[in-house]
């Protein structure tokens, strides 16, 4: 650091504040989205089961009723097995893959723009999961890269489960 | 021994409160949330340099980590471990995981943030925000939040060469726009 502006820089650098308190109180909208600690919930296979046995029922698609439905937060699945085996589970990645068939049939009846902004989500969590992948490669111990890449993981089944639920109401009604 | 990040915070590991809302005390995590929110807002703020994002990083960090906490094995400081949460959550919002929470930069992309005692913090402040992005988040972790190159570049996940350079570009752009290279 030879450069003559480089300490009055750091001077002001090392002035700035590290604490901003946000301009409004955050918490109500953190607490409303905590459960009570469910470590252990509804196995994800038994979620990936759920929407397999909803996609057998047959029926029409209203189309202004599943735009409704997307558009309305998603009930989450809320699943985070404690230990994260299922990538390696035969009958999970078997469930998972037939919910993948499903999800894509039902993209297929969607309108294009609901359909394209979809397929945008799903690459930006496939390109996020294969990213923290080649992370954890080269830091495989780090517990926070695991977490984000099992969040990837269930962020991708969210996404087909969503996608199934919302045509699936709209079928079974009519 | 600690490492640069944990070092600059100094101060005593609510180690009670952590174990606490690991149990699933919610009071206690608010407690957590309340010594360190304005840290997580504050890099949230100028690795967006977007007010809203930045309080929706923050409230989406709170919420991963509580999600996460019973697997903090504090093998880092609790705040470290919490920072790169935030880090990791502002770089999932840009490549658009949460697309659903996008909101729209503002005009100028500036932070609206400012000290309104003094002129000059927020001079450097908006000559901050205006950095590329490369350059402008290994500034924030590196420059102000004490983070190393080398977990600097894991966080971000590029080489430590890239990150180091990026700092002396940053550094570089700030001395320009602030006007230092003429005195």
């Amino acid at each position: 650091m030879n450069d003559p502006w480089a300490k009055p820089l750091d001077e002001r650098l090392a002035n700035l504040p590290r604490d901003i308190a946000p301009p409004r109180n955050l918490w109500p909208g953190i607490a409303g989205r905590l459960q009570h600690k469910p470590h252990r919930a509804r196995p994800l296979l038994w979620a990936a089961a759920a929407g397999l046995a909803g996609a057998c029922v047959a029926g029409a698609l209203t189309w202004t009723v599943l735009k409704e439905r997307l558009a309305a937060p998603a009930a989450p699945v809320a699943v985070r097995a404690s230990s994260f085996d299922e990538p390696h589970n035969p009958s999970y990645v078997a469930a998972r893959a037939s919910l993948e068939v499903t999800f894509r049939e039902r993209l297929r009846l969607l309108d294009p723009a609901t359909r394209a902004r979809i397929e945008a989500s799903l690459a930006a969590i496939r390109q996020a999961h294969e990213d923290i992948r080649q992370a954890l490669a080269s830091d495989p111990g780090s517990p926070l890269l695991e977490q984000l890449w099992q969040s990837t993981w269930h962020d991708e089944l969210d996404l087909y489960d969503n996608v199934v639920r919302a045509t699936q109401t709209t079928m079974t009604r009519t | 021994m600690l490492r640069a990040a944990d070092a600059m915070d100094a101060a005593v590991e609510p180690v009670e409160l952590i174990a606490a809302a690991a149990g699933g005390d919610l009071a206690a995590f608010e407690q957590l949330y309340r010594q360190f929110s304005p840290r997580v807002y504050g890099l949230c703020l100028r690795l967006t340099g977007q007010r809203e994002a930045a309080e929706d990083c923050t409230q989406e960090s709170f919420v991963a980590a509580w999600r996460a906490l019973t697997g903090f094995e504090q093998r880092s400081r609790f705040s470290t471990w919490l920072h790169r949460i935030a880090v990791h959550t502002v770089l999932a919002r840009r490549r658009g995981l949460r697309v659903a929470h996008e909101v729209a930069e503002s005009a100028t992309g500036l932070p609206e943030v400012a000290d309104p005692g003094s002129e000059a913090p927020l001079d450097l402040e908006r000559a901050i925000a205006a950095l590329p992005d490369g350059a402008r988040h290994v500034l924030v972790l590196v420059g102000l939040y004490g983070f190393s190159h080398a977990e600097a570049a894991q966080t971000l996940g590029i080489a430590e060469g890239t990150c180091k350079a990026q700092l002396h570009r940053a550094r570089g752009l700030l001395a320009a726009a602030l006007g230092l290279e003429m005195s």
